[in-house]
């Protein structure tokens, strides 16, 4: 079964169309109710006094089965009376109605959500409230509703959708579980498809970014739910958006690289807790993406904690052969944080992290690829780091990758190569004598012209300077001296 | 796959070893173009198709953490680079294994892929010197095959009855036909393994194209019967190796021109003499 839904994901995502919904099951799950008539039920709701919400508890268990949503929106006037309820002077009954609304926003029919949008003023308002059950029913109802229609969406935004949510982190941010509400819905609005232009802008303005940091820490009495929300609403706003200094500025990239050092220890040392990934995957993205953003000079300044390299390092390690995707988004991290800085790429020397990344080099789908950017970053500082990465093995790494059956693999080795050979005649020396030259020979008429070009450039040029014997054969033709 | 957004060159602060590259850069045909260069990845990255799964699922209340069936870690298989040659391996010892049996002691001439640099050089004595043939007119000069035995015979049946009689060979041994057999021999792939990798990986005429410099009677390769016929147990290994590996990589349309051999001795051809004839 989870397969099936797997592929279900999968295929939704690629049409851009992976929306999830979130259910709050009530305490009282498993009382069996009979199989009600909604119209009769909708006619004992307006009729009777005493019993309303009898009524309605019976509505709401009715409002899980997909069929009776369809009827109930149909139905004259049942929103209406629902709203009454929602907004009447019965406490119970406010519950009760605001279940149902929970119900009927989870429905995966898109024209149920936007039926009940007469009733989102209210929940707004109700999200200042002080009940927590109530106030969460309220945000996941809203959550719910979002991805369904740009028209709800147009109506949440203006009637306050934005500056609701961020009063309801800051006021309850103690309650984990209204944070967590809070920030699910805060992400399903970022997912929009017209979010980037309509809803980011005005997140961006608002408080809530601040708010979302404040949720990252590695304080563990904070809990991993609402952290997993927040770190993935900053993800969409961060990677929707091409420059985040505004972010920066708020300290995102050192409150997430923070964070994410933490969980590396933790993982490091076997303290896996469950859905950890799920909270370290989004931290991974805003960390990667937000980095573009962050001019070379400042970087010292806002990523403080020198260990995010050997955390980054860990975390590969840990999650290699269980979640290798994982895997591949943390060495692109690395890359992003090695490409324009000598001191990064100088800590993964001194920190002795290069050899385990050497190590991941048999590693395809997108992993062994960026462990070259990261090395060749490396290579392109200075010509000591060559000498330094000849010392720990890459040439011999290399005269093994040069071998593989991926293009890309070969073309950036070759590259690398031509950076480390120019770096020092002892490096060229070393590579000659590991018999590297065999190497490009045969590359030399390769069918793609990237490598011919390379390999004969580095031979020509660079490398047979260095051969002792040099056994270039012209065949003569056929004669007798 | 992954689309770089390219950020500008510092300017200051050069290290000497990128004002030589850059140096290079100018005169205009290095070929060598990577530049360091932060990735920003989108929302419907690809990239991020699985940490996104992940994500939906939990929302789903479908997640579990440590599923049974965890995702299969790949690893990059090898292959074999010389035109013509499409071999895929799993594993580099397996790369190794085929580049040694077929690709190492090539003759220059005639393609034909020796197990050993000595057998190598004799084959090229025997089949292209033009000299061997005149001097072996009146000397012995067909050497044993067996190393270290260090006879030399008249001709070529000699040695062979040498080999039947004193050394126990079959009397079909692979590495000691005649030249004049090869235009008879229609299955025979003693020494055509080259033909043999032709054959297993369905690049055949890359290869096999290439006409022989001999001069008796145009006799190319691609006459004989293709088969697998393996001689000794590495050449079996190999070639089944790269039969059972479809062909996947797109043709090569670069053959190695006679005119050039691979240096560094793993391909040889007629060099003069080496010393070794009495």
């Amino acid at each position: 079964k989870l397969a099936v839904e797997n592929s279900t994901l999968r295929q939704a995502r690629r049409d851009r169309q992976l929306v999830s919904k979130r259910l709050l099951l009530n305490e009282d799950e498993e009382h069996l109710i009979f199989p009600q008539d909604i119209v009769s039920l909708l006619h004992k709701l307006q009729h009777s006094g005493t019993e309303k919400e009898a009524h309605l508890k019976a509505l709401s268990k009715v409002l899980r089965d997909p069929a009776a949503q369809l009827t109930f929106i149909k139905h004259e006037n049942s929103m209406h009376l629902l709203v009454g309820l929602l907004t009447g002077s019965n406490a119970q009954c406010r519950l009760q109605a605001v279940r149902c609304l929970h119900e009927l926003s989870h429905s995966s029919h898109t024209n149920v959500a936007p039926a009940c949008l007469p009733a989102t003023p209210y929940l707004l308002t109700y999200l200042s409230g002080p009940s927590t059950k109530f106030t969460e029913l309220c945000l996941y109802t809203l959550g719910n509703m979002c991805p369904d229609s740009d028209v709800v969406r147009e109506k949440l935004l203006a009637q306050g959708i934005i500056p609701a949510l961020a009063s309801c982190i800051e006021n309850q941010r103690h309650t984990l579980a209204v944070v967590e509400a809070a920030a699910f819905t805060l992400s399903q609005l970022l997912q929009a498809r017209d979010a980037p232009e309509k809803i980011i802008p005005i997140v961006l303005k608002s408080t809530l970014p601040s708010h979302l940091l404040s949720v990252l820490t590695p304080d563990p009495q904070f809990g991993l739910a609402p952290a997993i929300e927040c770190a993935w609403c900053l993800h969409y706003l961060i990677c929707s958006t091409d420059d985040n200094k505004e972010l920066l500025a708020q300290g995102a990239l050192s409150q997430c690289s923070s964070l994410l050092v933490s969980l590396g220890g933790a993982v490091t040392e076997g303290n896996k807790e469950d859905g950890i990934e799920l909270l370290i995957w989004p931290l991974l993205r805003c960390v990667g993406n937000i980095l573009s953003s962050c001019p070379e000079e400042d970087l010292n300044a806002q990523l403080t904690d020198a260990h995010l390299p050997a955390s980054l390092c860990a975390l590969v390690q840990a999650y290699l052969h269980t979640l290798p995707a994982l895997a591949r988004e943390t060495v692109w991290v690395l890359n992003n944080l090695t490409a324009h800085s000598t001191e990064f790429c100088s800590a993964l020397l001194t920190l002795n992290l290069v050899p385990g990344l050497i190590q991941l080099l048999p590693f395809s789908q997108g992993i062994n690829t960026m462990i070259l950017r990261i090395l060749a970053n490396i290579a392109h500082k200075k010509k000591v780091f060559c000498v330094q990465l000849m010392q720990l093995g890459l040439l011999s790494a290399l005269c093994a990758t040069l071998k593989m059956a991926d293009q890309e693999m070969v073309i950036q080795s070759l590259d690398i190569l031509f950076m480390m050979t120019v770096s020092s005649p002892v490096v060229a020396e070393e590579f000659v004598r590991q018999d590297g030259l065999s190497l490009l020979e045969v590359l030399q008429y390769n069918g793609a012209a990237e490598m011919r070009q390379r390999s004969t450039y580095l031979l020509e040029k660079h490398l047979l300077s260095y051969q002792q014997h040099i056994t270039v054969i012209v065949m003569q033709p056929y004669c007798l001296c | 796959m992954l689309q770089p957004e390219a950020l500008q060159l510092r300017t200051e602060g050069r290290d000497e070893q990128q004002e030589r590259r850059l140096s290079e850069s100018e005169e205009g045909n290095n070929p060598f173009s990577f530049t360091p260069q932060i990735i920003r990845l989108h929302k419907d990255h690809e990239l991020f198709e699985d940490g996104d799964i992940h994500r939906h699922m939990y929302l789903q209340d479908l997640y579990i953490s440590e599923a049974e069936d965890k995702p299969a870690l790949s690893v990059s298989e090898f292959a074999c680079h010389i035109s013509g040659c499409s071999g895929v391996f799993s594993a580099l010892e397996e790369y190794e294994h085929h580049y040694n049996a077929l690709h190492r002691h090539v003759c220059c001439s005639c393609r034909r892929s020796l197990p050993s640099a000595r057998l190598l050089d004799i084959h090229i004595q025997e089949w292209h010197d033009s000299l061997f043939t005149i001097l072996a007119q009146k000397q012995d000069m067909y050497q044993c095959l067996v190393e270290g035995c260090g006879q030399t015979f008249r001709t070529n049946k000699h040695r062979k009855d040498h080999l039947i009689r004193i050394h126990k060979y079959p009397p079909d041994f692979r590495f000691d036909k005649t030249k004049k057999e090869r235009g008879k021999e229609q299955k025979d792939a003693a020494m055509e393994v080259v033909d043999d990798v032709c054959e297993s990986e369905g690049v055949c005429e890359v290869m096999c194209n290439s006409p022989s410099d001999e001069p008796e009677g145009g006799e190319s390769m691609e006459t004989h019967e293709c088969e697998e016929k393996a001689t000794t147990e590495d050449v079996l290994a190999a070639a089944q190796d790269t039969e059972s590996t479809a062909p996947r990589k797109p043709q090569y349309s670069y053959r190695i021109p006679n005119t050039v051999c691979f240096g560094h001795g793993s391909v040889r051809g007629f060099r003069g003499r080496r010393g070794r004839r009495k």
